[in-house]
C-alpha cells in the first residue's frame, strides 16, 4: 500500500497534467500541418519556420511598437496566413503535379531560406517577449497559464476547424478536394482558390501557435528545430490529414514524454515516445485512428 | 622600322619580366601567418555566447593585424561552425586544406572541440582553443599540437562545489552530509564534463546528491525535470546549460513552483547576463556563475602592467561594436585574453627562436610559455601540461572563479583571494525561487 501511495504521489498528478498541457502545445502545432497534409497532400517541411516568423512578428509588434499583445495576435495570425498563401502561390502551386520528393525538397529549401532570412534580418540573439503570466496554484501543484492558454486555444481551434470543415461550403469543398483532386475541378470547384484558402488557413493556425508559443519560449532563428520534427511525427502517428487522430496523438506523445521523463531520465521520455512511434508504424501504419481496410 | 618594332618588343619584355620579378620578390618578402578562426555565428550557440567569443577574438586579431609580429603579418580567416559539430570539422578541414591556414584558433562548443582536435592533430596542424572546456578534448589523448589556455570543465564543476562546501555550515546551517544537491546538465561533452567535476566535488565534500540528470539542450519541454527537482527538494542546484534551455528550465521552474537555496551556473548561457535578464527578469538576481573571471573584474593591480591598457582597449572596442550592454560579458574577455596570450607569447617565440610559424615551431613555443599568476588578463598564469602527461596541452595554471549577479552587477565571490564581496547565500526570502 505504501509503495502504491508513493507511486501515485502528487508529482505524478502534476506530471500527468503537465503532459496534457504539453499535448495542447503539440496539438496546436499539428493542427495546421494536418490541414495542409490532408488537403493539398504536400509536406510543408518548413511549417515550424512559419511559426518562428510569427513569433518574431509578435516580438517586434509588442516590444518595438508597444502595441498590446491582444492587438498584436490577430495581426500576426493574419501575417502568417498571408505568408502561408504566398508559400503556396510561389512554391507549392508550380509543383502540385511534380513528384512528392520535389515538393519535399522545395519546402525544405524554404526552411533554410526562412532560417537564413531570420538570422540576417534579426540576428542570432535570443529574444523574449517579457510577458510573465501568473501561475495557477492548486495545493502543492502549480501550472503555467501560458500552457493552459495553449491548451484552450488548441481545443477551440480544433472545434472551429471541425465546424468550418463540416458546416461551411468552403469547408465541404476542401474536404471534397482532399478526397479527389481531379473530379472536383470537373464539378465546377475552383481548385486553385481552395488550395489558397487552405494554405492561408494552415498559415493562420501557425500564426496562432506562434502567438501562444512566444509566451513560453525565447525566439531565435532556430527555434523551429525544437518543434518541427516532433510535430511531423505526431501528424504521421495520428494519420496524415486526420485532425482528431493528430489531436489524440499529441496527447499520447506528450504523456509518454512527461511520464517517461518523470520515472526515468528526461531523455528516456523522448526515447520511449519515439519507440512508441516506431512500434505504432508497424501496427497501424496509416495512423492511430485509421480504419482497417 | 622592323628594328624599332623589335626594340619596343624587347623593352616591353624587360619591363614585364622586371614587374613579375618585383611582384614575386615582394610576395617572398611579405611574411604572414594565416589564422583560421572558427566560432558559431549562426545557430543556437551563437546567441549562447559564441558570437561574443568571436567578437573578443576579433577585437584582438584586428588590433594585431594593424602591425607586424616579429616581421609577420597577421591574416585571420573567419568561419562559421553554425552550431554543428560536422560543420565545424568541415570548416576546419577547408581552412587547412584550401585556405592553407597555418593554424586554427577559437571553438566555443566542446561537442565541436573533441572531434576537431582529433582531426587537426591527425593533420599535424597547430590548434589554439580559446573557449571550449570539456576535459574530453585533451584527457589521455596526448596530443602534440592542441593547446588550451582555458580552464577545463571539471575544474568548473569542482570550483562551485568547493564554494558551497566552504559555505554550507555558515550559510545553510547544515553539515555537508545533510546538504541536498542536484546536478543537472545539457547532455553534450561540455555539460557531461562539468557534471563530472560537480559529482567529484560533491563526493569530496560529502554532499547528499539527490538528483543527477542530463537533458538535450533543444528539448521543447523540461517540466518533467522540474517536477523531479521539486520531489528531490535540493538546497543547491548545480546547472550546466546553454541559453535557450536555461531560460526554459528557469521559466518552467517558476511556473511549477520549484524552490531552492542557490543556483550555481557554469559558464556558456550563464555567462550572458543580458539574455538571462531579458528572459527571466529579476529572477536572475543572486544567481551564481562559474567562469574565467571577466577581464573587467580581474584585479588589475596584481597584473602585468602592460595588460590593463589592453583590457581598456578591448572594453572600448566592444562598446563600439555592441553599444548599450549593461554588463560586458565574460565571454568577450575570455577569447580576447586567450588570443592575446597566443599573439604575444607563442607567436613571437616561435618566429624568433624556432624560425617560423610551422606547427612544430608553434608547438615548441607554446610548451615554453611560463606566465605566473597575474600574467594574463584573466588573472591566471599559463603553463601547459607537457607531452606524455594525462592532460597534455591543458593550461595547468588556469582556474575559473564564482561570480554572483546582484542588482544588474556581477561580483566575484569565490575564491576568497579574488572575492570582491560576500556572497548572498541562500536566496533571500521573498525572491521567486527562495525555499526559506
Amino acid at each position: 500500500m505504501q509503495g502504491f501511495l508513493e507511486f501515485f504521489d502528487i508529482y505524478l498528478v502534476e506530471a500527468v497534467i503537465n503532459g496534457i498541457l504539453l499535448g495542447g502545445v503539440l496539438a496546436l502545432l499539428a493542427l495546421g500541418l494536418n490541414l495542409i497534409f490532408g488537403v493539398i497532400d504536400v509536406t510543408w517541411i518548413c511549417y515550424a519556420e512559419l511559426v518562428m516568423i510569427g513569433m518574431y512578428a509578435m516580438y517586434f509588434i509588442v516590444q518595438y511598437y508597444g502595441i498590446s499583445y491582444f492587438i498584436a495576435a490577430p495581426i500576426t495570425i493574419l501575417l502568417v496566413a498571408v505568408l502561408g498563401a504566398l508559400l503556396h502561390y510561389l512554391v507549392i502551386a508550380p509543383l502540385l503535379t511534380a513528384p512528392p520528393i520535389n515538393q519535399l525538397l522545395a519546402t525544405g529549401g524554404v526552411l533554410f531560406v526562412l532560417q537564413s532570412f531570420a538570422t540576417v534580418a534579426f540576428g542570432v540573439d535570443f529574444r523574449n517577449l517579457g510577458i510573465r503570466l501568473p501561475v495557477l496554484a492548486l495545493g502543492d501543484m502549480n501550472f503555467s497559464y501560458a500552457r493552459l492558454l495553449s491548451f484552450a486555444a488548441a481545443l477551440i481551434a480544433m472545434v472551429a476547424v471541425y465546424l468550418f470543415m463540416t458546416r461551411t461550403f468552403t469547408g465541404t469543398a476542401i474536404r471534397a478536394i482532399s478526397q479527389d483532386r481531379q473530379i472536383m475541378a470537373l464539378m465546377g470547384v475552383d481548385a486553385r482558390r481552395i488550395y489558397l484558402v487552405t494554405s492561408a488557413l494552415g498559415g493562420a493556425l501557425a500564426g496562432l501557435a506562434a502567438c501562444l508559443l512566444v509566451l513560453q519560449y525565447d525566439v531565435h532563428p532556430f527555434v523551429g528545430l525544437s518543434f518541427g520534427p516532433i510535430t511531423f511525427l505526431i501528424c504521421v502517428l495520428g494519420g496524415l490529414g486526420n485532425f482528431i487522430g493528430g489531436f489524440i496523438a499529441s496527447f499520447v506523445f506528450a504523456e509518454i514524454i512527461s511520464l517517461g521523463g518523470l520515472y526515468s531520465d528526461l531523455e528516456w521520455g523522448y526515447v520511449l515516445a519515439f519507440a512508441f512511434f516506431i512500434v505504432m508504424m508497424f501496427i497501424r501504419p496509416a495512423g492511430l485512428l485509421a480504419r482497417r481496410s | 622600322m622592323r628594328v624599332r618594332k623589335a626594340a619596343r618588343l624587347f623593352c616591353g619584355l624587360i619591363v614585364a619580366m622586371a614587374a613579375t620579378g618585383l611582384a614575386v620578390s615582394a610576395q617572398a618578402q611579405e611574411k604572414k601567418i594565416k589564422i583560421g578562426v572558427i566560432y558559431d555565428l549562426t545557430g543556437p550557440l551563437a546567441g549562447g555566447g559564441s558570437e561574443l567569443q568571436y567578437t573578443g577574438a576579433r577585437i584582438m586579431l584586428d588590433q594585431f593585424s594593424k602591425k607586424d609580429v616579429e616581421g609577420y603579418k597577421i591574416e585571420a580567416i573567419y568561419a562559421d561552425a553554425q552550431s554543428k559539430p560536422d560543420v565545424a570539422i568541415n570548416e576546419a578541414i577547408r581552412l587547412i586544406e584550401q585556405e592553407k591556414v597555418d593554424m586554427l584558433l577559437g571553438f566555443f562548443s566542446s561537442a565541436q572541440c573533441v572531434p576537431v582536435a582529433a582531426r587537426v592533430e591527425q593533420l599535424k596542424k597547430f590548434m589554439w582553443i580559446t573557449t571550449c572546456i570539456s576535459s574530453a578534448v585533451l584527457e589521455n589523448k596526448n596530443y602534440k599540437y592542441v593547446f588550451r589556455p582555458q580552464a577545463s570543465g571539471d575544474q568548473f564543476g569542482m570550483m562551485t562545489m568547493d564554494f558551497i562546501a566552504q559555505n554550507a555550515k555558515q550559510k545553510f546551517g547544515k553539515d555537508p552530509k545533510d546538504l541536498r544537491v542536484a546536478i543537472i546538465h545539457e547532455d553534450g561533452a561540455y555539460g557531461v564534463d562539468v557534471a563530472k567535476g560537480n559529482e567529484a566535488g560533491a563526493k569530496k565534500a560529502g554532499f547528499n546528491i539527490v538528483l543527477r540528470e542530463g537533458y538535450s539542450a533543444t528539448a521543447p519541454d523540461l517540466s518533467a525535470l522540474v517536477t523531479k527537482l521539486k520531489r528531490a527538494r535540493p538546497d543547491v542546484i548545480f546547472h550546466t546549460g546553454y541559453n535557450p534551455d536555461i531560460t526554459l528550465l528557469l521559466r518552467q521552474a517558476r511556473e511549477q513552483g520549484l524552490k531552492f537555496g542557490a543556483l550555481m551556473g557554469h559558464g556558456a548561457g550563464y555567462g550572458v547576463y543580458e539574455k538571462l535578464k531579458e528572459g527571466l527578469g529579476t529572477d536572475v538576481n543572486y544567481v551564481f556563475n562559474a567562469d574565467p573571471i571577466s577581464i573587467w573584474l580581474a584585479n588589475q593591480k596584481a597584473m602585468d602592467p602592460k595588460l590593463p591598457p589592453m583590457i581598456q582597449m578591448v572594453g572600448e572596442e566592444f562598446d563600439k561594436r555592441k553599444p548599450g550592454v549593461a554588463i560586458r560579458s565574460a565571454h568577450v574577455g575570455m577569447a580576447a585574453s586567450n588570443t592575446y596570450v597566443f599573439l604575444t607569447e607563442v607567436l613571437p617565440r616561435a618566429i624568433k627562436k624556432y624560425g617560423g610559424v610551422d606547427p612544430d615551431a608553434l608547438r615548441k613555443a607554446a610548451l615554453e610559455v611560463d606566465l605566473p599568476e597575474g600574467g594574463t588578463m584573466l588573472g591566471f598564469g599559463v603553463k601547459f601540461h607537457g607531452e606524455g602527461t594525462p592532460m597534455a596541452g591543458q593550461n595547468e595554471r588556469s582556474f575559473p572563479v564564482v561570480i554572483q549577479y546582484i542588482d544588474d552587477k556581477s561580483y566575484v565571490v569565490w575564491p576568497k583571494s579574488q572575492a570582491q564581496r560576500e556572497a548572498v547565500l541562500p536566496l533571500p526570502k521573498g525572491t521567486t525561487y527562495s525555499n526559506q
